[in-house]
C-alpha cells in the first residue's frame, strides 16, 4: 500500500535517488551516444575506405605502429571496452528477460560475463603488446 | 526456455506494429553484434601471434562468398542498431516526441536503408 508521501505529486514525478539500473540505463544512452560516432566511423572506414580484403596484418602494424599509433591504439581499446560493456550488458538485459529460473539465470549471466572478460583480456593482450607482439614476445622468453 | 518460447509466441500475435517489431529487431541485431563481437576479438587477437596465422584466420573468416554476404547482414545489424538507439534516446529525453513514434521509426528505416545500399554495393561489388 503505498502511502501519500510516494505517491506523485500532481503533474511532477518525484524522483529519488537514482539507484544501480537507473545508472545503467544512463550508460547504454551515454555509450551509445559514443558509439554512434566511434562504431559507425570503424565499420565505415575499415568496410569502405580500407576494404576488408585489404586488412593484411601489414595494415593492423601500420595502424598501430605508425605516426598515428598512440591514436589508433586507443581508439581501438575505445571500440573494444565501450563495445564489450555495452553488449554484455545488453545480452544480461535478454537473459533477465526469457531466464527466470535464479540458478540459470545467474549461471548463464556469469558465463557471459567470464567469457565477455576473458575476451576483453585478449583483445586488451594485443592492443597493448601490437601485431606480432605475443609472437616476439614467445620467442624472446624461449630464446 | 518456455518464457522465450511464450514471448515469441505472444510477440508475433500482439500486433504492435512499428514500435514492437523496432523493439524486436534491436534486440536480435545487438545479441547478432555481441556473437560477431566475440569472433573478432578473437580473430584480432591472432594477430598479436603473427603474420601467418592472422592472415589464414582473416582469409578463411572474412573474405569468402558465404562471409560477404554474412558482412551485408553485419552492416545492417550495426547501422539499424545505431540508428534505432538514436531513436530511443531522442524519445528518452525528449518524450513529447512519443506521439509521432510511427512516423519516427519510418524515417529511421529511411536513414537505414539510405547508408546500407551504398555501403552494400561496395560490399559485394567484388563477388561479380
Amino acid at each position: 500500500m503505498a502511502t501519500s508521501s510516494s505517491r506523485p505529486v500532481q503533474g511532477k514525478i518525484r524522483y529519488g535517488a537514482p539507484n544501480h539500473e537507473s545508472k545503467i540505463w544512463l550508460f547504454m544512452r551515454l555509450s551509445g551516444l559514443v558509439m554512434f560516432v566511434t562504431v559507425v566511423f570503424h565499420l565505415l572506414y575499415m568496410h569502405m575506405a580500407v576494404g576488408v580484403e585489404n586488412i593484411t596484418f601489414d595494415n593492423i602494424d601500420e595502424r598501430w605502429s605508425g605516426p598515428a599509433g598512440v591514436f589508433w591504439r586507443l581508439f581501438d581499446a575505445s571500440l573494444l571496452f565501450i563495445g564489450m560493456a555495452h553488449g554484455m550488458n545488453g545480452v544480461r538485459f535478454s537473459i533477465n528477460d526469457y531466464v527466470h529460473n535464479r540458478i540459470l539465470n545467474f549461471l548463464l549471466t556469469a558465463l557471459v560475463y567470464g567469457l565477455g572478460l576473458f575476451l576483453i583480456f585478449l583483445g586488451s593482450l594485443a592492443i597493448i603488446l601490437g601485431a606480432g607482439g605475443l609472437g616476439r614476445l614467445f620467442t624472446s622468453l624461449t630464446g | 526456455m518456455a518464457a522465450l518460447a511464450a514471448s515469441i509466441y505472444r510477440g508475433i500475435s500482439y500486433k504492435g506494429a512499428e514500435g514492437q517489431w523496432a523493439w524486436i529487431l534491436h534486440r536480435a541485431s545487438g545479441l547478432g553484434i555481441v556473437l560477431f563481437l566475440y569472433m573478432h576479438i578473437v580473430s584480432i587477437f591472432v594477430a598479436a601471434i603473427g603474420p601467418g596465422p592472422y592472415e589464414w584466420v582473416h582469409k578463411t573468416l572474412y573474405t569468402s562468398p558465404p562471409a560477404k554476404v554474412l558482412e551485408v547482414f553485419l552492416l545492417f545489424g550495426v547501422l539499424y542498431h545505431a540508428f534505432n538507439g538514436m531513436r530511443i534516446i531522442i524519445i528518452d529525453f525528449f518524450p513529447a516526441l512519443g506521439r509521432y513514434q510511427r512516423t519516427i521509426v519510418r524515417i529511421e528505416l529511411v536513414l537505414v536503408v539510405l547508408v546500407l545500399v551504398p555501403a552494400a554495393i561496395i560490399t559485394l561489388r567484388g563477388m561479380f
